[in-house]
């Protein structure tokens, strides 16, 4: 059953993030996928994630597709104006990329080429409205296409520091469904009783919810995450386990693989980001039993 | 107000290097209320790049004008009768009014002393703030007052992204979140529903993306 189908039918969904390289050798991207090929039901491939300049997300899907793995793309508005955005969507679509997920990408001043200029010419909303534009068969122009693509398109929930950011936050989640998008895609969860009310509320909203379950490498990116983003909620606790954890590499996975089993009865689906650690991806998911 | 900040002086210096007589020109306008190209500073740029150069062993002739207006043709011409005795122009206006005298003066090479930052407001002395950005089809109408075009880093128009904390936004502590602002004063004004309708995506024909912009006002011509 392709991830269209699963989101629709209620199906619990395993999704794993894979970074594209930066530079041309996809062999370690390529090998890692196969190692997950049956066992998550789509790849997802963010765009330059972190405002570090890579392959792009679709070339990446598309040799994901090759290996005969469902893919999902990040896509949004900082790097394309709404031209190339559609250009691409077309040309991801008949490489086989069926789903899409619409993200705020980083601020221009936070990425990795200080110089660049931002492009911002649509966003989220913007973006949302134009795949379903897309999908009615015309462009943004009002131009008929030659053939129309059909995606199964996702939103963010970003990580929030109180109750009024969440608000605010579900509050464009709300907007970002009535715009076109199909399910939502959380930030990385690290506590599970505080996540499950935030989730239950934004499940409320109606569509499928698929938290990030983030792959913690160290007890040092524990403890900047921690400092550096509030929203994030991850414990002192946490970090202690880690850092008294015999081996702290298998402690990590561990935490990654409890939050994924605890999620298992609540949310409709998981997404695992290893942030460079995709190949014990595999090990995340025998933990956690799926 | 446009602002502007003055050059470093060795890139003047370095701009200027070929000359030896120097027509140095303020505007009493925006780069003045900015301190950045009005008669003080004109007087203190010809001050510090004669010394400058003498320390280098060379006598630069600097003449000092301020004009009501760089960007307008009627004040670029009392230029005229000093013209003639320069090399070059150093002008401390914004990039209107050194095109301004470029476009009059065709066989004068004329520097810019400053850089042209952005349309902007003073926050407090001494601090400037983007304000706009002359898209050309202004929203503040929608957004409570509060430009998301010049003030919101990802320019977004229907609400803000999620990295906004604390009434900051993402890229640093230091920055106000234009949604943050926008929100909070639609609310103290009681027009929340304003947030209720997605704007259409911008048309950005009228700002800078359908090319070098003109207004006609044929009932002035
Ligand atoms: S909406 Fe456009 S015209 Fe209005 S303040 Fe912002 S940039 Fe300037
Ligand atoms: S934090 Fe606020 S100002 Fe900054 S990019 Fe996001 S919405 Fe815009």
């Amino acid at each position: 059953m392709n991830l269209k189908k699963k989101l629709k039918s209620g199906e619990f969904v395993v999704l794993a993030e894979m970074e594209t390289p930066r530079g041309v050798d996809i062999s370690e991207l390529v090998g890692n996928a196969q190692r997950l090929k049956g066992r998550v039901d789509a790849v997802v491939v963010p765009d330059m994630d972190c405002g570090a300049m890579r392959l792009s997300a679709l070339a990446g899907a598309a040799l994901m597709q090759q290996q005969g793995i469902e893919s999902v793309i990040h896509v949004y508005g900082r790097d394309r104006n709404q031209m190339a955005l559609q250009s691409d969507l077309l040309g991801a679509y008949v490489l086989g990329v069926r789903n899409l997920v619409v993200v705020s990408g980083e601020g221009i001043s936070q990425c990795d080429h200080r110089k660049a200029k931002a492009v911002d010419d649509l966003d989220e909303m913007s973006i949302l409205q134009m795949i379903r534009c897309l999908q009615q068969g015309l462009d943004l122009a009002g131009f008929e296409l030659k053939g129309t693509p059909a995606f199964t398109t996702g939103c963010t929930l970003p990580a929030c520091a109180d109750e009024k950011a969440f608000e605010a936050a579900i509050e464009q989640v709300r907007r970002k469904i009535a715009a076109g998008a199909e399910y939502v895609v959380t930030a990385p969860i690290f506590n599970f009783e505080h996540s499950i009310s935030c989730l239950k509320r934004a499940m409320s909203l109606g569509v499928p919810v698929i938290p990030t379950v983030l792959l913690l490498k160290s007890v040092g990116m524990a403890r900047y995450i921690a400092v550096n983003e509030p929203g994030s909620m991850l414990s002192e606790a946490l970090i202690a386990r880690i850092r008294k954890a015999p081996d702290r590499e298998e402690e990590c996975l561990r935490i990654a693989a409890e939050i994924v089993a605890g999620l298992k009865g609540v949310a409709q689906g998981i997404k695992i980001q290893a942030l460079g650690w995709e190949h014990r991806l595999p090990a995340v998911l025998d933990l956690a039993g799926i | 107000m446009i602002t502007a900040e003055r050059k470093p002086i060795q890139e003047i210096m370095n701009l200027v290097s070929p000359y030896k007589n120097l027509l140095l020109v303020g505007c009493n306008e925006c780069v003045t209320v900015c301190s950045a190209g009005g008669r003080k500073e004109v007087a203190l740029l010809s001050s510090a790049l004669q010394v400058a150069f003498m320390k280098s062993g060379r006598i630069v002739h600097i003449q000092e004008m301020t004009l009501e207006r760089q960007c307008d043709p009627e004040y670029i011409e009392q230029l005229v009768p000093h013209i003639d005795s320069v090399d070059a122009v150093l002008s401390l206006a914004c990039g209107c009014g050194v095109q301004e005298i470029a476009r009059r003066f065709k066989e004068k090479m004329v520097f810019p002393g400053v850089n042209t930052k952005f349309m902007g407001a003073s926050e407090r002395p001494g601090v400037w703030a983007e304000r706009c950005q002359g898209c050309g089809d202004c929203l503040l109408g929608v957004t409570g007052g509060i430009c998301p075009i010049a003030r919101c880093s990802k320019r977004l128009q229907n609400g803000p992204c999620g990295g906004s904390s604390k009434g900051k936004c993402e890229i640093g502590p230091d920055v106000d979140c234009a949604w943050q602002l926008i929100w909070d004063r639609l609310k103290a004004l009681g027009l929340q529903e304003r947030y209720e309708t997605l704007l259409p995506a911008k048309n950005w024909r009228n700002g800078r993306g359908g090319g070098p912009r003109k207004i006609v006002r044929e009932d002035l011509m």
